[in-house]
Order: structure tokens, then sequence, then C-alpha cells
């Protein structure tokens, strides 16, 4: 046992006195070797990968950039859009309060037109009604003279015992 | 006495062969394609990669999650790396720096994620990227393709790399030396780097994992011995730590290569705007 343990400690000593990376021997193999596996490697990511996964990632930004861009076209369209359709609605607006404007003042019109009509026609009956009552006052007041006249005569008469000529009682009268 | 295994951090590092391979002599150099373990983790990384790509890169809008996994992967490279480094003019080199980046990841992860295997006895997992042999290509490869591609790109021009205007002749002169020793210091300390954190990660997590079963065997030998499972069982708390931290190095240093690689090419592409 105790030899076993020599020999694997010594063995390497005694080949190169160090690391086993200085023992030249395999540096041809391992060289050629190495180069052989990183030509095809670089070959393989050359010819496949590198086209292959750097191209989807281009794919994939160009993708995402032209769906902003769309998206960003699409936002202006549609604001674009709501400005003139407000514009409309403003236009619109302004167009129903003129018509309203113009429908109230010929309304006011044709209401201060039948009321001046109305007031006129009213003037005139009232102007009628006055002749009347006017004309009826001058009758009932010249009816009253008689009646005063009369009512004169047949007081003096009850209290005289005889009648009044007419002329004395028109110059009592006054 | 209990039988107690060695303690041999650097065990894990030794490479051996699977598969017999042809050897070829290229110029005296014997160079041996044996299936060593170390070339069937580089394979076993490959066939991961290419199998994580062809069922994850869907082209859906809406990513599932291994769609998601494999975008952001990109992501790191394209958008946190090369897009604001280089700019544009990166574009071409995506590709390079995306495959540096998931090979390195992939080798690193391996090295971690698999070790779990050991607990049960499989010998799944090796450290590729603790091979200095590995990390030098990598780091060799990366810096002499920028170069190289300076002086396409650029012609003798690109030489004005190290010539640092406003210090006179002299002064120029000088400071060439220094711009030239600190631009072909960088495949060292890129390869350096590499290789020494995951192997100075692996030697602690092995060297604590040696701790929990030699300490553990001294305590269940009885008597006094017994509190000897205290610093065992501490030692097994600082391995499931050492695992979280050793995940962290193994993504962070795929990104720093990533990333250096990535600010290398960019002096290349943007050569005479920055400067």
């Amino acid at each position: 046992m105790a030899t076993e343990t020599q020999e694997s400690t010594a063995a390497p000593e005694a080949k190169s006195a160090g690391l086993p990376q200085f023992d030249f021997q395999w540096w041809p193999g391992q060289i050629v070797w190495f180069l052989i596996m990183f030509l095809v490697v670089l070959l393989f990511v050359r010819l496949f990968a590198a086209p292959r996964v750097g191209g989807t990632i281009d794919a994939r930004d160009e993708k995402i950039s032209g769906d902003i861009a769309d998206a960003r076209r699409l936002k202006d369209e549609a604001e674009a859009q709501a400005t003139a359709a407000a514009a409309e609605t403003a236009q619109a607006r302004a167009a129903a309060q003129r018509v309203a404007a113009e429908a109230r003042a010929k309304a006011q019109a044709e209401v201060a037109a039948r009321l001046a009509e109305e007031e006129a026609t009213l003037a005139e009956k009232g102007a009628v009604a006055e002749a009347r009552i006017t004309k009826a006052r001058d009758a009932a007041m010249a009816n009253v003279a008689g009646i005063a006249s009369d009512t004169a005569g047949i007081i003096v008469s009850k209290l005289t015992g005889k009648a009044a000529t007419t002329a004395e009682l028109t110059a009592a009268r006054g | 006495m209990a039988q107690q295994p060695a303690i041999e951090p650097m065990h894990q590092f030794l490479i051996h062969k699977i598969i017999q391979g042809p050897v070829f002599h290229v110029g005296g150099l014997a160079v041996d394609m044996s299936i060593t373990n170390s070339v069937a983790s580089m394979i076993a990384g490959a066939v991961i990669l290419i199998a994580f790509f062809a069922l994850t890169a869907r082209r859906e809008i809406v990513p599932n999650r291994g769609q998601a996994l494999a975008e952001s992967l990109y992501n790191i490279v394209d958008r946190v790396l090369v897009g604001p480094i280089i700019g544009h003019g990166g574009k071409p080199y995506v590709p390079y720096i995306f495959t540096l980046f998931l090979v390195i990841l992939v080798l690193n992860l391996m090295s971690v994620v698999l070790a779990v295997g050991n607990v049960a006895g499989f010998d799944l997992t090796f450290a590729v990227t603790s091979q200095l042999a590995v990390t030098a290509t990598l780091a060799v490869l990366t810096f002499f393709s920028v170069f190289i591609l300076g002086f396409v790109k650029h012609g003798p021009r690109f030489l004005g790399l190290f010539w640092v205007s406003g210090m006179g002749i002299f002064g120029g002169i000088a400071m060439v030396l220094i711009e030239m020793i600190s631009y072909f210091v960088r495949p060292l300390t890129l390869a350096l780097r590499l290789f020494g954190n995951m192997l100075g990660g692996h030697v602690v997590m092995s060297l604590f994992g040696s701790f929990v079963v030699a300490l553990a065997i001294v305590g269940l030998s009885g008597g006094l011995a017994t509190l000897a499972l205290i610093p065992s069982i501490l030692s097994f708390a600082m391995i499931v730590g050492l695992t979280g931290l050793e995940l962290v190095v193994a993504i962070l240093q795929a990104f720093v290569f990533a990333a250096l690689a990535t600010v290398y090419l960019n002096e290349v592409v943007n050569f005479g705007h920055g400067h």
C-alpha cells in the first residue's frame, strides 16, 4: 500500500516536474483537433446560427417598430377624425343656434304684431264704448233737467197750490 | 490505518488516449491525432453547441425559453460587445466573436458542470480551457487574424498603430518599441488569463474535494480523530461555494476573451478614426 501511494505521487513529478499542461507531446494533436473543432463551430455559426438568430432578432425589432409606427399613425388619424368631428359638431351647434334664434325672433315678431292688432281692436272698441257712454250720459243729463223741472213744478204746485210756469222753472234751475 | 487517497490536484489535467489515431510527421514534429480525453471533450463541446442552436434557433416572434437563451447569447456579442465597441462596421465580425464566446463558454461550463459526475465516479469532465495548448491556440489565432486583417484593410499604413504622435522623433521611436511590446504581449495575456483562471479554479476545487475524502476517512476511524469530520464538512461547503464561483468565472472568462478580441478588432476596423 505504501509503495502504491509513493508511485502515484512520484509519477507526475518524474514526468514533467510540474504542470501536465507543459507536457509538449500532446500539444500538436490538441492544437490541430482544436482548430478543426473551432472551424466546424465557426462555419456552423457563420452559415446557420448567427444569420438565423440575428435575423430573427432583427425581424422582431422591425416588427415591433413597425407595429408602433402603425399604432402611432392610427392614433394620429383618429385624433384628426376627432378634431374634424368636433369642428362639425361646433358648426352644427352654431347652425342650430342660429335657426333657433331666428325662430324665436320670428315668433316674437308675430306675437308683437298680434298684440298690437289686438290692442288696436280693443282701443277702437273702447273708443266706441266711450262715445256711447258720453252720448248716454248727455242724454241722461238732458233728462235730469227735465226731471228736475218736472219735480220742481210738482213741488211748487204742492207747496203753493198753483203750477209754476215753464219759464219760471227754467229760470229757477239756473 | 485506513487507506489514504493521494492528494493530486494536477491529476485532472493529465491527458490520456482513448482511441489511437494516425500520427502525422510534419517536419520532424509528430502530430498525434489520437482521440484523447481532451479531444473528446472538444468534440462533445462542438456537438453540444451545434445541437443547442439547431434546436433553439427558431424564427418565432415570441420566443420560447431555448430561443430566448440563444438570442440572449447572441445579443451579448452583438449588442453588448460588437455594437457599442466597434459600431456598425463590426457586423461582419460578429460570427467570429460569437464563435469565440460560445466555444470558450461551453468548454468552461462543461468543465465545471460535468464535474458533478465525478462524485458518482464518472470521469466525464476534462477542462479543455485549462490546457495552455488550447488557450494559446485561441489567443494566437485571434490575435494574428486581427493583425493580418489590419494589413489587408489598411496596408502598410497599419504600422502607424505603433506611432504615437506629438512625441518628437526620438520620443516617437522609443514609444514605438513600448507600443510594440504592449501590442505583441496581447496573445500571451489572452492565453494565460483564460488558462490561469481555469487552472486555478479547478486546482482549488480538487484540493477541497481531496480534503473532504481524506478528512472523512480520518474522522471515521473513531476516537478523538472524529473531530476531523468538522473540517471535512467545511471543505464540502467550500466546494459548493466554489462551484458557484467557478460558474461565474467560466462565464466571465468567456465574456472577457470575447470582449478583448472585440477591442483589438475595433483598432483595425476603426483604424485612424479614434486615434
